[in-house]
């Protein structure tokens, strides 16, 4: 799971443009919206696209989202779980 | 009258040339690093949106006024030939394969000319017209009659504008000004 965990840090930075952002510098229990990383909207579309593409999973439901998108260690959770590439 | 020049190769403010060793896109980068630095939201940008964003910062801080104050009387107004090419072209090359069908919303936000005169307006809290005007080449007596058409507006009392164009990170020009109503 850590090295998931450090995996999809790097993704999320390459992907969201987080310049000067190591793996290193995000804590995967910290919110990514709002006070944590400080994602917006275009951000989350990105990480659906993220998950379909790196890890062959389609979220359908925006709610589900929510869910998920909580935390880099709720992502990595749902992915171990659901991945299917 | 105050005024921004940045190409691939040279940054001039006030007829002042800056010199940076970087070139293209990563001299944009440089500007920022160097002049601006707490905005990153920048690193999100398309270049063309880069180039506005530096450019108007540079022209803003040679302006020396009070900034970030909610104001409606500067209009933010540009002109190009190339609208947002640079964008469609990195938003079409998400497309393109259709064994590797990913659009980047990221990508498809830029693909317009006015995005940037959005984040200019944004960073600014400027609340007055904003308008990204595409010409088949560059005329500058249409651009000033289109500047002149923005003073109409009686609320418009200044407007930051000019040519802003940007064809890929190697290939841009902007030549920004500040005009103030007569």
């Amino acid at each position: 799971m850590d090295e998931l965990i450090y995996t999809l840090k790097q993704q999320i930075i390459e992907t969201l443009n987080l310049e000067d952002m190591t793996p290193e510098d995000i804590d995967e229990n910290a919110s990514l919206f709002g006070e944590g990383l400080g994602l917006d909207s275009i951000d989350a579309l990105e990480l659906i696209v993220l998950m379909e593409k790196n890890y062959g999973i389609k979220l359908q439901d925006p709610n589900q989202g929510k869910e998920i998108f909580k935390s880099v260690a709720v992502i990595a959770d749902y992915i171990a779980k659901n991945r299917t590439k | 009258m105050m005024k921004v020049c940045i190409n691939p190769e040279m940054v001039i403010v006030n007829g002042k040339v800056l010199s940076h060793q970087e070139k293209g896109s990563a001299l944009l980068t440089k500007l920022y690093r160097t002049y601006i630095g707490d905005y990153p939201k920048f690193f999100k940008m398309d270049t063309l949106s880069k180039l506005g964003f530096v450019a108007s910062e540079l022209l803003l801080q040679a302006e020396n006024a009070e900034r970030f104050v909610p104001r409606e009387d500067r209009a933010v107004v540009f002109f190009n030939r190339s609208a947002s090419l640079q964008a469609d072209t990195t938003y079409q090359a998400t497309i393109q394969d259709p064994d590797n069908f990913f659009p980047s919303p990221a990508a498809f936000v830029y693909t317009l000319p006015n995005i940037v005169t959005g984040e200019i307006a944004i960073r600014n809290k400027y609340f007055g017209e904003t308008s990204f005007i595409v010409l088949p080449e560059r005329d500058p007596s249409i651009m000033a009659q289109q500047l002149q058409n923005a003073f109409q507006d009686p609320m418009t009392q200044s407007i930051l504008g000019g040519w802003l164009d940007c064809t890929d990170e190697n290939h841009f020009e902007a030549e920004l000004t500040l005009i103030f109503k007569s």
